[in-house]
């Protein structure tokens, strides 16, 4: 599957479902193809495959059809991938992340921090107070922490993820 | 020929190139290559452009790969995609130890100067000790 070359694609779905989801992924050829049989060529169990697939299908990235065996009477499951849906997956993930840094921003500015001089967390002036600025993880005493950076990298990534929207 | 091939040729050809010439190139038929082109606009992989070329109308056929990742760069900073992603925990953007993974990630890696010597990975949240 030539659509999923793509960096920014191939990082999206070894997020959503791993390394071997991503090799499903690869295995979904153009035309429709039951879980079985890609469980078949990737060598992957059957369950690991199902839940990839529903993975795919619960992100509108994979569709799938049913189709009754006449002679049997039971149902098999033929998946498809949606590669036109992977700009609007992506497009919604910008949205949800946007929403985030936007929260997390608020919190930047309306707070002052206190870091561990061991680097273990990074607490708000409440709770340093409360904790006589000593590390309650080790012990270590917390130190006054300047966050222009860290609010100067989310209004730019802000700035980034509204320009791609 | 194979969608592969016309994809490829298309690749080649930065300004794009005409449907109406791809056809004659890649000695097909018309018919065969809008099957082709079909294929390869369902799979994202072109994008296409309406052109008059001496008054007959046809597409100009563009290599869309590399566009999606510039345009949603911004997803993925320093090598790592956004933790939003997937994720089915709890959300409290404030204390979300992943986005503070990522974003602190970010802040280091665009630290050149090496101004920032230790930046802790995580916040200290409602559920921390």
């Amino acid at each position: 599957m030539a659509a999923v070359q793509e960096t920014i694609y191939r990082a999206y779905l070894n997020k959503l479902v791993g390394d071997e989801g991503l090799l499903i992924v690869e295995n979904i050829p153009s035309e429709e193809i039951t879980d079985e049989r890609l469980a078949e060529i990737t060598g992957i169990s059957l369950n690991t495959v199902r839940r990839t697939l529903y993975l795919l299908y619960e992100h509108r990235l994979a569709v799938y059809r049913r189709k009754r065996d006449p002679d049997s009477g039971w149902l098999t499951y033929l998946w498809q991938l949606c590669p036109e849906n992977f700009d609007k997956a992506l497009e919604s993930e910008a949205r949800r992340l946007l929403r985030k840094l936007e929260d997390r921003l608020c919190y930047e500015k309306n707070n002052i921090f206190y870091a561990c001089t061991e680097g273990c967390a990074r607490f708000v002036f409440d709770d340093a107070s409360d904790a006589n600025f000593i590390c309650p993880y080790c012990q270590n005493s917390l130190e006054y922490m300047e966050n222009a950076k860290v609010v100067e990298t989310i209004e730019r990534q802000i700035d980034e993820l509204r320009r791609c929207l | 020929m194979s969608a592969e091939e016309a994809l490829e040729y298309i690749k080649s050809h930065q300004e794009g190139v005409l449907q109406s010439d791809l056809w004659k190139v890649l000695n097909i038929d018309s018919r065969k290559c809008s099957r082709i082109v079909a294929k390869l606009m369902k799979e994202s992989l072109i994008t296409r452009e309406i052109e008059s070329i001496d008054g007959i109308r046809t597409y100009r056929l563009l290599y869309a790969d590399r566009t999606h990742s510039r345009r949603f760069k911004s997803l993925m900073a320093v090598d790592i995609f956004e933790p939003c992603a997937g994720c089915i925990e709890e959300c409290m953007p404030e204390h979300c130890a992943k986005l503070s993974e990522w974003i602190f990630a970010i802040v280091i890696g665009e630290d050149e100067e090496g101004e920032i010597s230790k930046i802790p990975l995580q916040d200290h949240g409602p559920a921390s000790p």
